[in-house]
């Protein structure tokens, strides 16, 4: 009977069992009602964003995702912040700057007293120290070759962004009280109110800390002893400064919520509470705060949601209350049936834009070829079989150097010269080549279907006047081709950053590195030494109208359209006005309340 | 059989290093990792790639980069050492970590769907198979093949209207019009005249009385407001145990066995008995604890079917222990449905229960239950999508093999001893039909978990296939090979593992060495 047995043991382990689960369960201190997510006075709102958070540093190359930055926007404050109108808007209630000389041009920082991080310590110059070591580059004295491989010396901040600006400034120095920070530029510098502490994302003193230092004020003190780096005479790296900034560089990386609470320090409206890696993302109130615009929300979810017609479905079933996809014809469509239903929707110009740009080589050497070329070009039909079916008010683009939220876009396409190309001109062509058929390579990324129909609709009509078009497009790794002469013109697309104007001596002056077509004009290159040094706005409008005239009458080539954005969101919410620029639809998450 | 084993997993391990050296060598030939960056304007470009291309070792050649890839990857082969390293992605996270998340995701998602595709596949399978060329077969095949060609997008897209969108207004105000009622009432009802067979009598009765039993489910449901305070309660759990006693000991002891079935309907009993017992006890639930409750309910229908005796002890424990353990899921189901009404009524979900996105409400708090019911809400829509996309080929499997083995001559055999139709088609035709299945349910999981992409982003969950399909899309090389090695093993794994329950199942088939 040996089954007899096992049973009876079997039996007996049952009755165990059941007391021991009621032993084990019953004194659980788990809590039984739901009524602890109970309803919160400020509500709640939930953004839909096309990337995953990955890093609580938006300054560094890994970690430069634009859902990182908006992150660190929404929990940081700084001295300044960019509007829907693209003004920049100071937030005295922080800090303030100002400039104590134009020559040298220096400006000085200074923190409110009562700023500080959610953990108590001060926001100060320590901070503001630590930001410049890292996006000036200041320290570095590595030699590296074209591919980026460093050949001598060494690295340190590995910083995601321009360092045009701060390159040229000298060590700065700390005053009143460790409260003030003094920059002092070498050369001057048109952007520089946009240049530097806005916002100011990284606790110095959890820095310092993590690389076995004292304090901030001793992270500070390393800082200044440090030599300047470089680069024809490499030294020894600096082993405290090597520690500080590895821990810049990947201290901060992270999809999951950290144990330690120095990683996500905030110094903003909100604190972040809560991560499901690849999932979602919670803000919470940061109750210190009061030195800026008050937050109205008392939370904000973040939800990850790739795919843009998800994120429409998401806003009908009211999962999401905010989306910005990525525009697209069919999600348009969608949204517009829904405008009636409680969902708002907006449209609006983004930023980048799409353009043609002809070669100053080969073929278009001759200025008449590349006058024909250009009145061939059907820029108000690709506008109306490309963009109208997302933007039905579209128009295409005027200005090589201004976009249609610019003030002063309307003024320089008066005078550019661009209305002489608005109408598609045969006929003036074919009298310009005076029976020549020039061949002609236009490149393009076959992947972008925008691209590809401007292509099919320029090819077209160019034929028309006589040019024989040939089919340049290339796969994924087109923009490797970007100025190597293997086209005579290519079609593609900018982004612009809204504010600023080093980005046009950037693609316009002779020899620049992403000046890929090899313009060059001595009267534009004057405008453009003029215009990086030149802050005062009206002044540099007045350069860039010039400047605008100058390119379009060399037949430059075509700025052709800028696609639209997309926000909508539930009519529960308030106050979400769209932004073309990098913070979105967030630039104004203070002002966004739920009826 | 050790011998053999040894010889599938060494064969395996050198396929594995075959096909990841090639993989490899074609995610590196796909495109430039750094691609975005050369077209970057920024100033410090050279950095930018120089971390890069530390980050990636993109100046080692790819053929010698796979080894420094494959030193990281063997560290896995170590348990807990935290030795295993596949290499970073992009943003500079560790792709182990990456691979965690993500795995975790997908098996949620995947495995539920599997499970239910599996058993209505087979059960349509079967009775199609059993109707062979009736209309009910016909009609079957027809929507099995439709649900097998339709676009997953398109598929989810329809689910997301009607299925999360168009009930969530419904569930607002929670009533069915009569017309409704009769419409439904009347499908039931031609689908169990179609499927009942036998004279035109026998259809007639078992159409009317299913279209009446739906009519007035469906009239009461909406009458008393079940919707909005769902629940089971001891009459439909007794009656679903009941079911289970019966069904269960027709599957596996003969309901000729008295004693099997006494014993299976003492488990019920005992089990619509505690339902009363445990209430108390699940208000405080825990994992551990409905785990533990398990195990009890298993040891106590043992208990039962050993001590009520007999000749055949197992058989009595065997329908003991699946009825038990089917009136406890009634009974978890039950205590779900209690949890509804303050879930439903929660700020964060407020009113809108069934999910379109993401795996759980961001920020929703309560028990074990608001956050079972929150998961299940996430997983009903891509679920449905997966089971209606994967069913048609257990249907078509399951009805050629019932067809199959109902010609054999062991089930003309049983026909001829004088067993009645019922004990012929569940006891001897139907365990036997399953057994080809055991093969295409292992290569198919394997499949589910890389094959799940399009669905995974339509309803933005992100598991295995959008790791995959990121990975290619931003030319980044190492999520592609983890996701690659994680499938590649799983098939390599399933493979085996059907071969050996093969035989473990089939005494005709031995594991040769």
């Amino acid at each position: 009977m040996r089954f007899g047995r096992v049973s009876k043991a079997v039996g007996a382990a049952a009755v165990t069992m059941l007391v021991l689960s009621g032993c084990t369960a019953a004194p659980g201190p788990v809590s039984t009602s739901a009524s602890a997510s109970g309803a919160v006075s400020g509500g709640t709102a939930v953004v839909a964003e096309t990337n995953a958070f990955n890093s609580f540093n938006p300054n560094t190359g890994t970690g430069s995702a634009d859902i990182n930055s908006k992150i660190a926007y929404a929990t940081h404050t700084g001295f300044n912040y960019i509007d829907d109108k693209l003004n920049i808007v100071k937030n005295e209630k922080f800090g303030k700057y100002e400039k104590i000389s134009d020559n040298p041009l220096t400006i000085r920082y200074t923190i409110n007293d009562g700023v500080k991080w959610s953990d108590g310590a001060p926001v100060d110059a320590n901070d503001l120290m630590l930001a410049w070591a890292a996006q000036s580059g200041y320290y570095n004295d590595a030699t590296m070759d074209k591919e980026g491989n460093v050949l001598a010396g060494n690295h340190y901040f590995e910083f995601g962004g321009d360092t045009a600006g701060l390159a040229m400034t000298e060590l700065p120095e700390i005053g009143d009280n460790g409260r003030s920070l003094t920059l002092k530029y070498t050369k001057p510098f048109a952007d520089w109110e946009v240049a530097f502490g806005s916002p100011v994302d990284v606790p110095a003193h959890a820095v310092a800390q993590k690389a076995g230092l004292k304090d901030a004020a001793a992270l500070s003190s390393l800082l200044k002893t440090v030599p300047k780096g470089n680069p024809d005479e490499p030294v020894t790296p600096n082993a405290d400064l090597r520690k500080v900034a590895e821990y810049w560089n990947t201290g901060f990386d992270t999809k999951t919520m950290p144990t330690d609470t120095s990683v996500f320090l905030s110094n903003g409206p909100y604190i972040v509470t809560g991560i499901v890696p690849d999932q979602s993302l919670t803000l919470s109130r940061n109750t210190d705060y009061k030195w800026g615009p008050a937050a109205s929300l008392d939370s904000i979810t973040v939800r990850f949601i790739a795919d843009a017609s998800a994120q429409v479905a998401a806003l009908k079933n009211q999962e999401a209350d905010i989306i910005a996809p990525q525009p697209a014809a069919d999600s348009a469509v969608q949204l517009k049936a829904m405008a009636g239903q409680g969902v708002s929707f907006n449209q609006f110009d983004q930023l980048s834009y799409d353009h043609l740009d002809l070669n100053f080589t080969g073929v278009f050497a001759d200025q008449n070829v590349r006058e024909a070329f250009l009145k061939t070009v059907p820029r108000q039909d690709l506008v109306n079989k490309i963009i109208q079916k997302l933007d039905a008010g579209a128009k295409p683009l005027e200005s090589q150097v201004f976009l249609p939220a610019q003030p002063k876009y309307a003024d320089s396409i008066k005078n550019n010269g661009s209305a002489a190309f608005v109408d598609v001109d045969i006929e003036g062509a074919k009298r310009l080549l005076n029976g020549a058929t020039p061949t002609v390579r236009i490149m393009y990324s076959k992947a972008n279907s925008n691209r590809a129909d401007a292509f099919t609709l320029i090819k077209d009509a160019a034929a028309k006047a006589g040019f024989n078009v040939v089919d340049g497009g290339l796969g994924a790794d087109w923009n490797t081709h970007l100025g190597d002469g293997s086209y005579d013109a290519a079609i593609f697309g900018w982004n612009s950053p809204g504010v600023g104007v080093s980005q046009i001596p950037q693609l316009f002056r002779s020899g620049s590195v992403s000046n890929y077509n090899k313009f060059s004009n001595a009267d534009a290159d004057k405008l453009m030494d003029q215009l990086i040094v030149t802050d005062d706005m009206g002044k540099q409008a007045d350069l860039l109208i010039q400047l605008d005239k100058i390119i379009w009458s060399s037949d430059y080539g075509l700025p052709l359209f800028q696609p639209p954005g997309v926000v909508a969101y539930s009519s529960a919410v308030t106050g979400i006005k769209p932004m073309a620029g990098q913070t979105g639809v967030w630039w104004n998450y203070w002002q966004w309340a739920r009826k | 059989m050790v011998t053999y084993l040894v010889r599938r997993v060494s064969a395996a391990v050198l396929i594995l290093l075959g096909a990841s050296f090639v993989v490899y060598l074609l995610t590196a030939a796909s495109g430039d990792p750094l691609q975005e960056l050369r077209s970057s304007t920024s100033a410090n470009r050279p950095q930018l790639i120089a971390q890069r291309t530390e980050l990636l070792h993109l100046n080692v050649p790819a053929p010698l980069r796979y080894f420094i890839w494959l030193r990281g990857a063997a560290g896995c082969l170590v348990p807990f050492a935290g030795s295993c390293d596949l290499g970073k992605n992009l943003q500079g996270q560790p792709v182990t970590e990456q691979l965690g998340t993500a795995m975790v995701q997908t098996l949620s998602l995947v495995s539920a769907a599997a499970l239910l595709a599996v058993v209505i596949g087979v059960t349509l399978g079967i009775v199609t198979a059993l109707r062979r060329h009736s209309a009910l077969d016909y009609g079957v095949t027809f929507l099995a093949f439709l649900f097998f060609s339709l676009p997953v997008f398109w598929a989810a897209v329809l689910l997301k209207e009607y299925g999360a969108i168009g009930f969530n207004n419904f569930l607002s105000s929670p009533r069915i019009p009569a017309a409704a009622v009769l419409l439904i009432a009347a499908v039931v009802c031609a689908v169990a005249a179609l499927g009942a067979g036998g004279g035109v009598r026998r259809r007639m009765v078992a159409g009317g009385s299913a279209g009446a039993a739906t009519a007035a489910v469906l009239t009461y449901v909406s009458a008393a407001d079940w919707f909005s305070a769902p629940g089971l309660g001891p009459v439909a759990i007794a009656l679903s145990g009941a079911g289970a006693a019966f069904g269960f000991t027709a599957l596996t002891a003969g309901l000729h066995n008295t004693r099997a079935l006494y014993a299976a309907f003492a488990a019920a009993a005992t089990g619509v008995a505690s339902y009363f017992a445990v209430q108390g006890l699940l208000d405080r639930a825990t994992p551990l604890m409905i785990m533990l409750l398990a195990a009890a309910t298993i040891l106590a229908a043992v208990l039962i079917g050993f001590l009520l005796g007999g000749d055949d002890r197992r058989g009595n424990i065997t329908a003991a222990s699946l009825t038990g353990l089917l009136v406890g899921l009634v009974i978890l189901i039950d205590r779900f449905m209690q949890a509804w009404p303050a879930y439903f009524s929660d700020s964060r979900i407020h009113g809108r229960p069934i999910a379109t996105i993401g795996a759980a409400t961001p920020g929703l708090e309560g028990d074990l239950w608001v956050t079972g019911l929150d998961r299940m809400t996430h997983l009903l829509l891509p679920t449905a999508a997966l089971v209606l996309i994967s069913i048609a080929s257990y249907t078509r499997y399951a009805r050629s093999s019932m067809l199959d083995v109902m010609n054999m001559d062991y089930v003309r055999t049983a026909r001829a001893k004088g067993l009645p139709e019922f004990t012929v088609v569940l006891r001897h035709a139907f365990r036997n039909a399953l057994m080809p299945l055991t093969t295409i349910a292992a290569v198919d999981i394997g499949g589910l978990i890389g094959g799940a992409v399009i669905t995974e982003s339509v309803f933005s969950y992100r598991g295995m296939g959008s790791m995959f399909v990121d990975g290619l899309r931003q030319v980044d090389p190492n999520p592609v090979m983890a996701f690659f090695v994680v499938v590649a093993i799983t098939a390599l794994a399933c493979n085996l593992l059907a071969d050996l329950v093969y035989a473990a199942l089939d005494p005709r088939v031995k594991v040769g060495a």
